[in-house]
């Protein structure tokens, strides 16, 4: 009992400190990649630190919904990382769900900060959630083909047992099915995150935003939570992708020294998937709204061939 | 470097980047560009290139060697650039038209793909032990065939259904690697010979096309019926 316990906040704590960080890396090297300074790497903690003392402005028209909203999404997107493995196979509330858990906890997350965004009463608000919402009715069956796939490879949906599964099979990620299941997530990863062929992470000011003009009416601690939220579900997905794929140095239970072997082998995979997501960022213009359904069919299509080379190959 | 004699490695390898070449060519038919196009094909090729040589190198059959060579001298580096010079001479670098829209196009091939898997899976008999090395490839081949036909049904422009039916040799190509270990080396040296040639009269005629009507587009030669 106590053992479990442990595991829950430690995987909490890990989950809180490391989200912020994974941000704020990303930002730097995009930086550095375009010859400006950038934050410091530690800037995402200021900006919580920060919002997180100053006042808030609610907007009248606003129900409670609002106000709900923050929490919701806050502690769907921190149960949904109890739910993944980070540092070792075995997940410390994984009795409770399986990777379809994970997917539809994001999902409740997200159509709360939708609703929430249509609740404030901004012309901009509803724009984001129609956006939001198409978007990711294009991103989630996708998402569906490439955890399918995964999971008819291990024979199970419980994340605990397709990593260990993953384990046991090294070589595995080379299969055909994993590559392009890989392919289509790493799309999954970049729409459902905000990034930049399908939105612009780093403004508040443009027409075509998509995430920021849902929560532009928060502030405060409200804006806090829902950012730390935001980055939360960005290294759900990361961690996911890396121990689902290529679980080199995942220890399959918890013990002190698998933990910190897990603990560094998770840090230097999240150092390069980052520098992948950096590199398509940098190297892409932002798409036009009418041309994301493309790149999502492309998704799409490439998980329904993960989904089709399983069986075949 | 066990790796490098081990066949089960091999047939890994080979697998993997068919399934490259599939993606590449479902990345040309959602590509809109002409110049990124003939890039996706350049790539295409040169996969093809080295499946063919990790077949020679597996399988201990030399003279697929120089199929392998010669597929990435011609179709990796020397079509593409003829056919980026001719996009340079007639000036058009505009997006490909296409008659559908490209998300259902992606989709159409996506289709496609599985029909191509179900017709390779009745030649799959793993009783045939390593003899039967390479069946899902031929899969990916008979796709990558498949949809080669459907972007020169899907196209306007005369170059980009050049492109297309190129697509469509390099789906024989697999097949003819995969299944046979290669074709006798004359009838290979035949047909890259045939596709150069295919390559360079094509290339004029675009241009002849372009010179006479001011576009590309293949529809409007209907003016010509009597």
């Amino acid at each position: 009992m106590t053992g479990t316990l442990l595991k829950v906040v430690a995987q909490l704590v890990l989950l809180l400190m490391l989200a912020p960080l994974v941000s704020g890396l990303i930002k730097t090297l995009k930086a550095r990649l375009q010859m400006r300074r950038g934050p410091g790497l530690l800037q995402p903690y200021s900006d919580i630190y920060k919002l997180l003392r100053k006042g808030m402005v609610i907007p009248n028209t606003a129900s409670w919904l609002f106000s709900a909203t923050p929490y919701v999404v806050f502690l769907a997107t921190l149960l949904a990382g109890l739910m993944a493995p980070m540092v070792a196979a075995d997940t410390p509330i994984g009795l409770f769900g399986g990777v379809l858990a994970v997917v539809y906890l994001l999902g409740l997350g997200r159509f709360f900060v939708a609703l929430s965004g249509l609740d404030a009463g901004s012309p901009f608000g509803g724009l984001g959630s129609s956006r939001e919402m198409t978007v990711s009715a294009l991103a989630e069956p996708t998402l569906m083909l490439a955890v399918f796939t995964v999971a008819i490879g291990a024979g199970s949906t419980s994340l605990a047992e397709i990593a260990r599964v993953a384990i046991n099979q090294q070589w595995r990620f080379l299969a055909p099915s994993q590559v392009l299941a890989f392919a289509a997530l790493f799309l999954v990863l970049i729409a459902e995150t905000g990034r930049i062929p399908v939105d612009n992470p780093a403004t508040h000011l443009e027409l075509t935003m998509i995430h920021e003009a849902m929560i532009l009416e928060y502030s405060g601690p409200y804006l806090a939570l829902i950012e730390w939220a935001a980055s939360i579900k960005q290294l759900v997905l990361m961690t996911l992708m890396i121990n689902v794929f290529w679980p080199f140095g995942l220890s399959t239970a918890w013990s002190l020294s698998g933990v910190w072997a897990g603990l560094g082998w998770l840090a230097l995979k999240l150092l390069i998937l980052s520098c992948t997501v950096v590199l398509v960022e940098t190297a892409n213009a932002k798409m036009r709204l009418f041309r994301v359904p493309e790149l999502m069919a492309v998704a799409f299509t490439l998980g329904a061939l993960a989904l089709i080379s399983t069986f075949l190959f | 470097m066990d790796l490098l004699h081990n066949p089960e490695f091999g047939d890994k390898l080979v697998t993997l980047m068919a399934a490259f070449v599939l993606v590449l060519q479902i990345a040309m038919v959602g590509q809109r560009s002409l110049v990124m196009n003939i890039r996706l094909f350049a790539a295409q090729s040169f996969l093809l290139g080295a499946i063919a040589g990790s077949i020679a190198w597996y399988n201990h059959a030399p003279h697929i060697f120089i199929a392998a060579g010669m597929t990435i001298l011609l179709k990796a580096i020397l079509v593409p650039i003829v056919l980026e010079r001719l996009v340079d001479r007639i000036d058009i670098h505009h997006e490909i038209a296409p008659i559908l829209n490209t998300p259902l196009s992606i989709m159409i091939s996506g289709g496609l793909t599985l029909v191509a898997y179900l017709v390779g899976e009745s030649f799959y008999h793993p009783e045939a032990g390593a003899a039967s090395l390479g069946h899902n490839t031929l899969a990916v081949a008979i796709s990558v065939f498949l949809i080669g036909f459907f972007m020169m049904i899907n196209r306007r422009k005369a170059l980009t259904q050049v492109l297309a039916l190129l697509t469509l040799e390099n789906g024989i190509f697999l097949a003819a690697t995969c299944l046979t270990y290669g074709m006798p080396l004359i009838v290979e040296l035949g047909v890259f010979f045939d596709v150069l040639v295919a390559v360079l009269v094509l290339g004029i005629l675009v241009y002849r096309i372009r010179e006479s009507f001011e576009s590309m587009d293949v529809s409007k030669l209907r003016r010509l019926r009597g």
